[in-house]
């Protein structure tokens, strides 16, 4: 099991990079112009009460001394304060989590679910009609914005066929996951198209490698040639560009959110930039950067427990 | 010959290419008898991988198709019978095993379920009966410790215990044809003894008859009954390997016999004399205690310090002017190691290099100008040495140019000069490595190595790509070379044949360590040590009648490792 050593120290090396990313987030977020004191007081801004609120919130303090303030938050496991919604960031975010969490979970299983079997009918009839098809799926999704396929899904699903609800998210798990339905097939639809991609072409190059000819050598069906050695080595590479890519949608759920309202971290985050809530937008940038170092370490645990030859 | 098995009738396969059909096998009849081996020889495109492949139907292209004549087995006509009936065919009636086990084995699947997985298909049995009789296999195949080794993934094996896998998993569902595709070029020659031994033993074992694809007629010789030699996609002679080595018929097939490297012409060929010379002399290369050691990769925080792997341990050895050593020594004896390091292209742990009167450990910058101008080297893979993108002539000329050792209006003369030193044509300047054979490539590797103006070439491994006849013409081009321009050889080979023919003088390597070394003609005739006996012994002579590893003489030196590889030596 020395393979999985890496599992116990791993996480120590995280350490630096979460605090590169604390920096920058820190730091991006208040090159935003702007000011939060005025945003929240809009047309009732007055200087003095301006000032008020900055010292409240410790902003008229130097940068560094915010960041150190910040860290110091951090460390105690707080994020301070939203100006905003005026309870803690951890409490806010913990309210929210959920519904990203399963969107980003129901995404990633449907597009595989999607992308397995059609790289497989691609690869297997290479060069053949079904080939040619999901091949032009894939190219034409990848085309598509996430946004404008919401809509178009949301026309007819919903609108048209009033099979689904609109937006909005349920009170039971049954109705969460119903509401979910849409959202998550517009992220998989998205993604699917880059694994199918991949998929194909690593099939392909199997089917045709030496590991195939020697299962066929030994008259092994196709079927076993395929889903027994194809497919477990197609995957290795696959992997790693899903991690990749998964980081990626944890960013790409604020569109989706935003155009199904759902209840999220991502429309939490856009609400948070437009009103200068700079406490919750650094709490929900480093949950994200969290989320996506996790899951690249998950796809590393993934990668070493599908290929033996992997040492971490 | 025995009852006859398997018979091809006029077999003939074509390449659909653009520009119309190309025949690759042209009307090819053999027979295959009960409990035979045939050895199939021939040079790299002679068809002889195609022609097994189409016996069983895998074509490696979908362009490719059998267009006349039959294989008949068991009254059945492989040619023509079903996609469903051939598959049953595969595997069951005839097995087959491959040259490289690392990549036509799953490396993500353990070895033993690889066998088992042929048994349950075939056989339809449940996997407790399934792993019951893969273990079996296991040991039938030489794994000591079957139980233990089941589990194991093929990276986890050396690349003679993969072998045995892979001949595991053709015989996993009892086949009575074997076909074995080149199954020991990858192996160093002791291992090649072993698996050629097992290849006989199961043949007595289990009556199987076997095609043996190769292209060193001394294996043919070792382990054939008859022999089949191919060129081009016909059939030039076939019989048995007695009459084909002793009389042969066809010309190719003389040329083939006088071009192996044990033949006794071709040793005689080695020139002696000039060692009084080397007396008085200094040497060229001095190496004193020379010690390489590489950090182990993939070490963990808690895993302790540095681990290092010691590739060269305490290697001394002198080199006069004029003289051709070989190195010898099988994959991981740290041949290749000692070169780079004497070249300067691996950092030195311990010990002294001295080229020339420069030391390269303490004089770094003066020895490697040195090293630079007046030593080339020669690689193994001619295609890979070799710029795809610069014609010959381009090649010739860079080097020229920054050597700066002629003229700049002189350059194209020299190139020519080059080209006629390595015997290509003159046309050859303009030609692309890929327009070219790998012969010529090799010869245009060595006209680059000459344009230096070398006091020292060191050749890695550089005939071990080419076909045989390819190979004699290269050693023959390096002899006259030597000669011609006092060349100082140092010729690094896994083949001690090649070194027998070339070497006045040869260092054998075991494990980082010069285990003996003296006069070629001395240390083949009388080796002192049991590993260069073993080494000796495991060359498959071209005479049926001098017997591969005579009752089992290679015992001192078993694989190092019979069972999972230890270490992180890669």
């Amino acid at each position: 099991m020395h393979r999985y050593k890496f599992v116990l120290y791993r996480p120590l090396q995280f350490l630096p990079v979460l605090f590169g990313i604390s920096l920058i987030t820190f730091v991006l977020v208040r090159l935003i112009p702007g000011d939060p004191a005025r945003v929240l007081l809009g047309t009732k801004s007055t200087p003095a009460a301006i000032a008020a609120i900055r010292a409240q919130y410790g902003l008229d303090q130097p940068i560094w001394l915010q960041y150190f303030y910040f860290l110091q938050n951090l460390a105690q496991g707080e994020m301070g304060k939203s100006i905003l919604y005026k309870i803690d960031v951890l409490r806010l975010i913990t309210t929210r989590i959920e519904p990203t969490l399963v969107l980003v979970l129901c995404s990633v299983l449907l597009s595989l679910l999607i992308a397995v079997p059609l790289a497989s009918l691609a690869a297997r009839s290479n060069g053949g009609p079904a080939d040619h098809i999901v091949r032009f799926i894939s190219t034409f999704g990848i085309g598509f914005p996430p946004f404008w396929l919401a809509l178009m899904l949301i026309i007819f699903f919903s609108v048209r066929l009033d099979l689904f609800p609109v937006s909005g998210y349920g009170e039971t798990l049954a109705d969460k996951l119903y509401h979910l339905i849409l959202p998550s097939l517009t992220i998989a639809l998205s993604l699917s198209t880059v694994l199918i991609r991949s998929l194909r072409t690593a099939m392909i190059a199997e089917l045709k490698g030496d590991l195939a000819t020697a299962a066929r050598a030994r008259g092994m069906p196709e079927s076993i040639v395929f889903w027994r050695h194809v497919v477990p080595n197609s995957l290795v590479p696959t992997v790693n560009l899903l991690a990749v890519n998964i980081g990626w949608l944890i960013g790409g759920t604020v569109v989706v959110e935003s155009v199904f309202a759902l209840p999220g971290m991502g429309q939490l985050l856009v609400r948070a930039i437009f009103s200068r809530d700079y406490m919750v937008v650094q709490g929900v940038a480093m949950v994200f950067a969290c989320a996506t170092v996790l899951v690249n370490f998950l796809a590393d645990i993934v990668t070493v427990a599908i290929d033996p030859r992997v040492k971490q | 010959m025995s009852e006859t098995l398997l018979s091809v009738r006029d077999l003939s396969v074509a390449f659909a290419g653009e520009d119309g059909p190309r025949t690759l096998i042209d009307g090819l009849s053999f027979d295959l008898g009960q409990g035979e081996i045939l050895g199939l020889v021939g040079e790299s495109g002679s068809g002889k991988s195609l022609t097994c492949r189409s016996l069983v139907r895998l074509m490696p292209s979908p362009k490719l198709a059998i267009t006349s004549g039959a294989v008949m087995l068991d009254g059945k006509d492989l040619a023509k019978v079903s996609e469903a009936d051939i598959r049953a065919v595969r595997g069951r009636d005839i097995g087959m095993i491959f040259q490289n086990p690392t990549s036509h084995l799953d490396p993500l699947m353990r070895i033993g379920d690889q066998i088992a997985e042929g048994i349950r298909v075939h056989r339809g049995v449940d996997g407790k009966e399934a792993r019951a009789a893969a273990l079996d296999i296991l040991a039938q195949v030489g794994f000591p410790h079957p139980a233990r080794q089941y589990n194991g993934y093929p990276h986890e094996f050396s690349g003679g215990m993969r072998q045995r896998g892979m001949i595991g998993v053709a015989l996993s569902c009892d086949p009575r044809i074997l076909i074995a595709d080149e199954p020991t070029t990858a192996l160093d020659v002791t291992i090649q003894a072993q698996i050629l031994r097992l290849l006989m033993d199961l043949r007595e074992s289990r009556g199987l008859s076997v095609i043996l694809i190769t292209h060193d007629l001394g294996i043919v010789a070792q382990t054939c009954d008859r022999i089949a030699v191919l060129r081009q996609g016909r059939l030039l002679e076939i019989g048995d390997k007695r009459d084909v080595l002793g009389q042969p018929q066809h010309p190719y097939t003389q040329n083939l016999i006088a071009s192996h490297p044990s033949m006794p012409e071709r040793q005689a060929l080695v020139v002696a004399g000039h060692e009084p010379a080397f007396q008085k002399a200094r040497p060229l290369i001095e190496i004193d205690d020379l010690h390489v050691r590489f950090p182990v990769t993939g070490r963990g925080l808690f895993s302790g310090g540095p681990r290092e792997f010691a590739a060269v341990k305490g290697v001394s050895l002198q080199v006069m002017p004029g003289e051709t050593v070989g190195i010898v020594g099988e994959s991981g004896s740290g041949k290749s190691t000692l070169a780079r390091a004497l070249l300067g292209l691996t950092p030195i742990s311990d010990g002294h290099v001295t080229f020339d009167g420069a030391d390269i450990v303490t004089e770094r910058t003066k020895a490697l100008r040195k090293l630079r101008r007046e030593t080339a080297m020669v690689f193994q893979d001619p295609y890979n040495a070799l710029n795809p993108r610069l014609t010959v002539g381009a090649m010739l000329a860079e080097v020229l140019a920054v050597q700066e050792s002629v003229p700049r209006e002189r350059i194209p003369t020299r190139i020519g000069e080059l080209l006629d030193l390595v015997g290509l044509e003159r046309e050859f300047a303009s030609r692309k490595p890929l327009s070219m054979s790998g012969g010529q490539c090799q010869r245009a590797g060595i006209a680059r190595a000459l344009a230096v103006n070398p006091k020292l070439i060191v050749a890695d491994e550089c005939v071990a790509a080419l076909d045989v006849t390819i190979q004699a013409q290269i050693v023959d081009l390096f002899r006259d070379l030597k000669q011609r321009l006092n060349l100082t050889l140092l010729f690094i080979a896994h083949d001690l044949a090649i070194v027998r023919n070339l070497c006045e003088r040869v260092v054998v390597m075991y494990h980082g360590e010069i285990v003996e070394e003296g006069p070629t003609a001395t240390v083949f005739a009388a080796p002192r040590e049991a590993y260069t006996r073993a080494l000796i012994g495991a060359i498959p002579d071209i005479d049926p009648d001098k017997p591969l590893l005579s009752p089992r003489g290679g015992d001192d030196f078993v694989e190092e490792t019979p069972g999972f590889v230890t270490g992180d030596a890669s």
